[in-house]
């Protein structure tokens, strides 16, 4: 399997069609979540970023319009292999997955009264959404040791999931909160 | 049928909405909905609500979909692949923009903070989104024992996920869920 040549640096084995090939896997696998399929092919399989740098990442394109995952697409294409990288690494995210998806969805969109397809696609949701919440976890490892980290993550979870905050404020109010907190802390290791 | 000049406004439209969708572009769907259905008239409720969950059964990017079936119900194929372009062409050139702004600027002292302080919110957000899916799909302990299942396997084994979500697939459709 191509994941066994995987050694050495991440910059130089992360060529052009490895970033085609990666993102066209992660968006045709984008069932349930596509955070779920970035974090497992760039950090677990790929190895080209840690949790840390992934999570950082995911951070800065939340803070950006758009599809988080385009986003993080086009910065990962582009912190490899520059502007080349970043159309090569969108248009393996969007050109065959876009074409599959239409053809599929304009077929399903006749068909959304059937019980059936219903109860697939709650099924479907129950799963993504224990992958995206094991996902989420995953990504606080490394944070595990900071106190002020698991604050503010508990923060963000209870105000979004129990107060049903509106993003925006929340964020507004959590972000400059926890960059004080971790401008303050001791630095860590690593 | 719609106005000749339909076609052109959805797109125009859709530009400047994923400009300005922080947050994903599920937050562009309230305001494209008020636009297009109860200010416009150019597609039924029904048909928007059919659109958001066809993309949630089907790979690929999802809501780049959505705003190409949106435009493909008010215009046809053309429409719907110009939808696509407004949808992502423009985060796309501004992500890429900050991202080198943001990489250039990697060792300056300011952004340990910013970082180490920007991940854990991100987290907690990620980790809202998945127990919010959770409870809007929660139909009882079967619904909720899934959940607690996909999360437990794929954080303590190797299982494809894929596997999972074929099994859940299966489970709805044969009505156990």
């Amino acid at each position: 399997m191509a994941d066994s040549l995987d050694v050495g640096e991440p910059a130089a084995r992360v060529t052009l069609p490895a970033l085609f090939v990666t993102f066209l896997t992660i968006s045709m696998c984008g069932f349930g979540g596509p955070i779920v399929w970035a974090r497992r092919f760039l950090v677990e399989r790929r190895g080209w970023l840690d949790d840390q740098a992934f999570a950082e990442m995911l951070s800065l394109c939340q803070f950006l319009p758009g599809p988080n995952v385009v986003c993080i697409t086009v910065c990962v294409g582009s912190k490899f292999r520059g502007p080349a990288g970043a159309l090569t690494a969108a248009a393996g995210f969007i050109l065959i997955p876009w074409t599959v998806g239409f053809a599929l969805g304009s077929l399903f969109l006749h068909y959304t009264e059937i019980a059936l397809m219903q109860n697939m696609m709650r099924g479907v949701s129950a799963v993504g959404a224990g992958l995206i919440i094991a996902t989420g976890i995953r990504l606080l490892r490394p944070h595990r040791s900071r106190k002020a980290a698991l604050l503010f993550a508990g923060a963000a979870f209870v105000g979004l999931a129990f107060a049903s905050l509106p993003l925006l404020p929340l964020v507004l109010i959590l972000v400059p909160l926890s960059i004080a907190g971790a401008y303050f802390e001791r630095p860590i290791a690593g | 049928m719609n106005p000749p000049g339909a076609s052109a406004t959805l797109v125009a439209h859709l530009i400047v909405l994923s400009m300005i969708s922080f947050g994903g572009i599920p937050s562009m769907l309230p305001d494209l909905h008020d636009y297009l259905v109860t200010g416009k008239g150019w597609i039924t409720d029904q048909d928007f609500a059919n659109c958001f969950a066809v993309v949630q059964a089907i790979p690929g990017p999802n809501m780049i979909l959505m705003m190409s079936f949106v435009g493909w119900k008010i215009g046809g194929l053309p429409v719907a692949i110009a939808s696509a372009f407004a949808t992502f062409a423009p985060p796309c050139a501004i992500a890429y923009v900050v991202f080198r702004w943001w990489e250039r600027f990697h060792d300056a002292s300011w952004q340990g903070p910013v970082r180490r302080g920007l991940a854990p919110v991100t987290i907690g957000l990620v980790i809202a989104g998945g127990y919010v899916m959770a409870r809007a799909s929660d139909v009882g302990w079967a619904s909720v024992a899934m959940t607690v299942a996909a999360a437990a396997l794929l954080l303590l084994t190797r299982v494809n996920p894929l596997w999972m979500l074929g099994v859940g697939a299966a489970l709805g459709g044969f009505g156990l869920l």
